[in-house]
């Protein structure tokens, strides 16, 4: 009976801790990505690539970039990024729904990546460079 | 005065959560103060809490079962008769489990079947005290437990292993802040660290595999797997590969998972022996990264920014 109520307390005192996470509003401050802040991140995340061109999410919370025969994915998740890279011919073929490119990532850890698209920035990019072509 | 050398006369960690509770409302309420540096992410932080929940509930179903063996070792096959009571027991275990947990804690970042068990504790990408809770379902499963046996095979009461691997737990907790720099030289030279710790959890290719210290960062320092936190390159903190989203049971079980998915794809008994107790990372072909060829890697780029520095000056 007494590990019952270690449970509840420890219940009530974790809802409470969370409550008051989301109060104090302390979390990283995170903005929407532009072409600057795109490549400091991805030089961060994939330092032995070198990305020839980048695509970023109509919100700014994700970016693909083209690395070779490679896609770098990079998305946000709470206050942070989730980097994967897939083949770049799969990126271009990912299909677009609900206003989002649904990249499979082919990872238990991360199975997918959404990145909202807009019809000025639309997946895969409408774009004569031969960098994209595939 | 007797101590029963089964049941622990109390359990550190339990004793301390009133304590974990305050200290984690104090850590979020002088951030938000700006009286000390720590960042929380709601999301975040209930995955950490809940993973903590979780693996107190979880935990209780194997604790019996682990705690039984021990019994039986210490019943059964104990070498020597260490009595509780004495001074000298308390200092000898104190120093045995620290060094059984620093090999527990090695294991479990070296090899991918112990790392698919301790991967959750890794995979905020915070570092708060909320962190230092974001605890294993798994461990019981992973049979890491089994290290603490020849503690009992020598003579250690169970009740008295407990107790200590209790107060490492506890001691460990604190450790997980960006609120204290550094402390005293002397204190840095022979305990574990908020610093020390900081780089464990750190995914700079850096700073892989280090300090893998419980509360003495002396087996570090004597088996070589220390590395110091340089202020010219902040840990970032989480996972080579950080986890996709805030799913419980991708948290819990998502290298189990991974492993699985490897096993089925294997070709030979090389593949499967490799792909369950290589490093995390490991592959046939070499395809992925390990710790081992991201640090050289790191060294590599590290090299070539040498080399490249004098002909960029002699450019400007």
């Amino acid at each position: 009976m007494e590990d019952l109520y270690i449970l509840i307390g420890s219940a009530v005192a974790v809802a409470l801790m969370v409550a008051v996470a989301a109060w104090a509003r302390i979390a990283r401050p995170i903005a929407a990505l532009d072409p600057d802040s795109a490549r400091t991140l991805l030089a961060a995340e994939f330092p032995d690539h070198a990305p020839t061109r980048t695509w970023i999410a109509a919100d700014g919370a994700g970016l693909i970039a083209r690395a070779g025969d490679q896609a770098l994915v990079l998305y946000r998740l709470g206050d942070s990024w989730v980097a994967r890279t897939l083949r770049w011919e799969d990126a271009l073929k990912a299909p677009v729904r609900a206003g989002k490119v649904c990249l499979k990532l082919r990872d238990p850890a991360a199975p997918v990546a959404k990145l909202a698209v807009s019809g000025v920035n639309p997946w895969p990019p409408e774009t004569n460079d031969e960098a994209i072509a595939a | 005065m007797t101590l029963d050398p089964i049941k622990p006369a109390f359990d550190p960690v339990t004793w301390a959560i009133p304590m974990f509770v305050v200290t984690i409302v104090l850590e979020i309420v002088l951030g938000r103060l700006g009286k000390a540096k720590a960042t929380y992410e709601a999301k975040d932080t209930a995955t950490s809490l809940a993973m903590g929940l979780g693996s107190t509930i979880v935990g209780g179903f194997t604790a019996a079962a682990i705690a039984g063996v021990s019994i039986w070792v210490w019943q059964n096959h104990r070498i020597l008769e260490v009595p509780m009571t004495a001074w000298w027991a308390w200092v000898a275990v104190f120093f045995l489990e620290d060094l059984t947990y620093y090999w527990f804690h090695r294991i479990a970042h070296e090899r991918r079947f112990w790392w698919a068990s301790h991967v959750n504790h890794h995979s905020s990408q915070h570092y708060n005290l909320a962190t230092a809770l974001r605890q294993t379902w798994t461990g019981g499963v992973a049979g890491t437990w089994l290290l603490w046996l020849p503690l009992a095979l020598i003579g250690f009461p169970p009740a008295m292993i407990a107790i200590q691997k209790g107060i490492s737990l506890v001691y460990q907790y604190w450790v997980h802040t960006e609120a204290i720099n550094k402390l005293p030289r002397w204190f840095e030279a022979v305990m574990n660290t908020p610093s020390h710790h900081r780089v464990h959890h750190a995914r700079n290719p850096r700073y892989l595999d280090a300090n893998y210290a419980g509360i003495l960062i002396i087996w570090d320092r004597l088996f070589g797997t220390f590395i110091p936190e340089d202020e010219k390159e902040p840990p970032r903190y989480g996972l080579v590969h950080n986890l996709g989203d805030f799913n419980l049971l991708r948290v819990a079980f998502h290298e189990w998972m991974g492993i699985g998915k490897d096993l089925a794809g294997s070709r030979s008994i090389r593949e499967v022996v490799g792909y369950l107790f290589g490093p995390p990372g490991w592959s046939p072909d070499g395809s992925r990264d390990t710790s081992a060829s991201l640090k050289a890697k790191w060294r590599a780029r590290e090299s070539a920014k040498v080399a490249g520095a004098p002909e960029q000056i002699a450019a400007e």
